[in-house]
């Protein structure tokens, strides 16, 4: 009887204790806040990082970048120009109503159509959907997405729009949108607090999320916060506090406090960002290969990354991410030798060394000024122009326009980790991001044959060999992608970063 | 003070903020950066998608077009679109601003209620131990950079003590069902009759108001300090004692009343000058208010919003200086306005 009462009284007390009498609660120490929740209406990354939990796609990535569908079951490519999409049946919006391919339509027309958003307003996201030019209905599970030229970008670009419910927007209109977030996605939204938390519930009768990765099924925890925290060691109290459980962006020198911490750890993943210096190819300096190979042989990239990036960055041979596809894993790396990067001076006809100016930005000053002085000490006297970022891209994205200046560190981001969106601007002749001025016909021809190509085996290897060429070249030194670091909870389980900072908490728990 | 006298100041208003919306849209047209590029990134887009973007912000107009249209429609209170929270400046701005008023009256209180008993203490007791101490925590108080002692009282009582929390106004559970009346959290819990989470709302503002306060509350200390030292010098003060009134009744009826004087003069100035402390303040404990959607705004170049929050920064801080001249008035009857 003794040991029956006991036990009632421990049952009680653990009952008692249990987190199970408080809601599961997740939050996201996070840099920012959202800028709307309406999927369509805005051109922020972090934003998106917060609605990709409200909303889903029609397709997806996981957090190893590959493409999955999500609200699609399917997709194949009918020509170089025509994609057909299944639609699932059976998703649910949160309001209870059924996702239909009217609904799928109404979303990506209101994306691409001008004035698509009503009051004469058009989505800033029409141009992260390219060259689409119709979205028609085939059947009741069947879209039909039509390009107006081939862009192998599409799959990888649909992840970042986001379905919602024609009769949602119809009735709250796109101004209501803004605040009253309605999708199919983990959770759904209970409140918006603006400047301070956007606080999300679990959506009890989600269908599941993506085909193809496993453990499908409504989200573990019941409620996930996103705490805004724009400061880092603010952040980094909040998580050592125990206060969050995830925090983005940890600075490399708070990585050890967070190791050190018996209740949370760190995380990083690949980012999806390119650093790299741009040498002025039409300047009387920098058209020689052999100056080029110079300065790409001067630059001690390990110690950079060691000293200054504390470690967190992976090293490139060319534009490309390692996680990218397409990427030429066998590129031939220039070794740091400044005794080599002399010699090609004087064959170059530079035996007493050059001087040049190395453009860069306030934020990169610091690794700026570690290149110039490495470079100095190889025979290049380099001295640091600090400006501003804009006034920098003007100067030397110049799209074939004349170009002023030696040398500029600069990055591009890459999200969808495809040639097609970092590759083909840095180098192409006269594009977009062709800082450089680099121009070769030959890459020109092999990068405009693998946008075309519809085998993806053999577009690939039209990117790889579009890198071997140019790593031979070096009309830019390919320095590093630095590291996305996280800081998590030790309590958290079923979460990884993913490159393209989307923090999906669909299968995240807490123990 | 004549209502017309009021009426005159009220009109004061006009050519200053006339004056500050020139300066704020010829400063924001000067700053070098532009909105579409930096909402562009790195993506790709055709020219035409470029100008797109560029006509929906309304950018495509000259810059001297642009300003009249922008004093057009602010005189009908009408700030124009966030670029990027796409939606009128008034209304983003109108949910932010109860936070930071909401910590920046935290902030002077804390600011008055230490300071001025502390001014007058060490003035009392001068040249001793006490006055001393005061004295350099004064200096410290002023010299300490807000961000840095923010993030040292965080690691103290957040890490280490674990006693209050990091971030935010209140915890998401506990702020369920309270009605806000007026969006300041510390009276709403109160009238909504719930201790608990008035105690949740304490416990997330009083970091940031001590830091956002700090400073103010050494400077009115010195200011306070200095005035009572003149004052207790006074020949009524001695009169006073020789008539036989007690000590405390001198300093705190007699000695404070002019002491104060100065005091108020600052302390309106200073209140004026925690808005710019809420811009750093605020960030450093993710507190959700106006200061740091300003910081936000300038970096990404969202020229509306910032010339909007600056003009009504301008219209606070004349209003501050307005009833500080009003105060000074009622202490101190042979000043007229």
């Amino acid at each position: 009887m003794k040991v029956i009462h006991r036990t009632i009284v421990a049952s009680a007390i653990a009952l008692c204790m249990a987190p199970a009498v408080q809601a599961q609660e997740l939050v996201v120490g996070f840099t920012r806040d959202a800028d709307t929740l309406d999927p369509a209406n805005h051109r922020n990354r972090e934003t998106e990082t917060i609605i990709r939990n409200i909303y889903d796609g029609i397709l997806t990535r996981a957090s190893d970048m590959q493409i999955h569908p999500e609200i699609a079951e399917s997709y194949t490519q009918v020509s170089p120009t025509v994609y057909d999409f299944t639609i699932r049946s059976g998703i649910t919006f949160h309001d209870g109503s059924s996702l239909t391919v009217e609904d799928v339509k109404f979303t990506l027309d209101r994306v691409i159509l001008e004035g698509g958003m009503g009051d004469g307003q058009t989505s800033p996201r029409g141009s992260l959907l390219g060259p689409v030019e119709s979205v028609e209905i085939v059947d009741d599970s069947t879209i039909r997405i039509t390009l107006s030229e081939p862009w192998p970008l599409l799959p990888a670009m649909l992840p970042h729009q986001q379905i919602v419910s024609q009769a949602h927007v119809e009735e709250v209109g796109s101004a209501g949108m803004a605040t009253q977030a309605m999708g199919a996605g983990p959770f759904r939204l209970a409140d918006w607090r603006r400047g301070d938390s956007v606080i999300l519930e679990r959506f009890d009768d989600y269908y599941g999320g993506a085909t193809g990765i496993p453990e499908a099924g409504p989200a573990c925890v019941e409620r996930v916060i996103f705490q805004v925290i724009p400061e880092s060691a603010s952040r980094v109290a909040a998580l050592l506090s125990g206060d969050v459980h995830i925090i983005n962006e940890l600075p490399p020198h708070s990585m050890n406090q967070v190791e050190n911490s018996p209740n949370a750890q760190v995380m990083t993943v690949n980012g999806t960002r390119s650093f790299f210096l741009a040498m002025n190819n039409e300047g009387d300096i920098f058209d020689d290969v052999r100056v080029r190979q110079a300065v790409a042989h001067a630059i001690d990239r390990d110690l950079i990354i060691d000293r200054i990036l504390g470690g967190t960055a992976t090293k490139i041979d060319g534009i490309m991410s390692p996680d990218a596809f397409g990427k030429n894993p066998d590129l031939p790396e220039y070794e740091f030798n400044p005794e080599r990067s002399r010699e090609l001076l004087a064959e170059a006809g530079y035996p007493d060394g050059i001087s040049v100016t190395l453009d860069t930005e306030g934020a990169l000053r610091d690794t700026a000024e570690a290149i110039a002085s490495l470079m100095t000490n190889a025979g290049i006297t380099t001295r640091v122009q600090v400006g501003e970022g804009t006034l920098l891209t003007q100067k030397w994205r110049t799209q074939g326009g004349e170009k002023e200046g030696d040398m500029y560190l600069t990055s591009w981001g890459n999200s969808t980790l495809d040639p097609f969106d970092i590759f083909v601007p840095t180098h192409r002749t006269n594009d977009r991001g062709n800082s450089a001025g680099y121009s070769n016909p030959e890459l020109d021809a092999l990068l405009d044959e693998a946008g075309a190509e519809l085998d993806r085996e053999r577009r690939g290897e039209l990117y790889q060999q579009a890198e071997a060429l140019v790593n031979a070249e070096v009309p830019y030194v390919y320095l590093w992608v630095p590291q996305d670091i996280y800081g998590v909870s030790t309590r958290l389980s079923n979460w990884s970063p993913s490159p393209d900072s989307r923090i999906n908490l669909h299968r995240a728990c807490l123990d | 003070m004549t209502f017309t006298r009021f009426l005159e100041r009220l009109l004061q208003l006009i050519p200053v903020l006339l004056g500050v919306s020139v300066i704020v849209f010829v400063m924001m047209a000067l700053t070098p950066g532009d909105p579409v590029q930096i909402m562009i990134g790195d993506q790709i887009v055709t020219p035409e998608q470029e100008a797109q973007m560029r006509r929906d912000l309304g950018l495509d107009r000259p810059v001297v077009e642009r300003f009249f249209v922008f004093l057009g429609n602010a005189l009908q209170f009408d700030f124009g679109q966030s670029f990027y929270h796409r939606r009128p400046v008034a209304e983003v701005i109108l949910e932010r601003l109860p936070a930071t008023i909401e910590l920046t009256v935290v902030a002077m209180l804390i600011a008055l209620f230490t300071a001025i008993p502390l001014g007058v203490l060490a003035a009392v007791r001068k040249n001793s131990i006490f006055d001393r101490i005061a004295t350099v925590g004064g200096l410290l108080g002023v010299s300490l950079p807000g961000f840095w002692f923010g993030i040292l009282l965080l690691m103290l009582f957040a890490v280490h003590l674990n006693l209050l929390p990091v971030a935010g106004r209140i915890n998401y559970g506990i702020s369920q069902g309270i009605t806000p009346y007026t969006h300041f959290l510390l009276i709403d819990t109160l009238l909504n009759g719930r201790f608990d989470a008035f105690r949740n709302a304490l416990a997330h503002i009083i970091l940031p108001a001590i830091t956002l306060g700090l400073p103010m509350t050494a400077i009115l200390m010195r200011v306070t300090r200095t005035a009572m030292l003149e004052v207790l010098r006074a020949d009524y003060v001695t009169f006073a004692q020789a008539k036989g009134l007690s000590r405390q009744r001198i300093l705190w009826r007699h000695a404070l009343k002019n002491a104060l004087i100065p005091t108020v003069s600052v302390a309106a100035i200073e209140t004026g000058s925690l808005l710019g402390g809420n811009m750093i303040i605020e960030t450093v404990f993710g507190w959700p208010g106006l200061g740091r959607l300003v910081v936000e705004s300038i970096f990404v170049r969202n020229y509306p919003l910032v010339q909007a929050a600056v003009l009504l920064y301008a219209v606070i801080y004349v209003m501050l200086n307005f009833f500080a001249d009003i105060l000074y008035t009622i202490l101190n009857p042979r000043v007229k306005l």
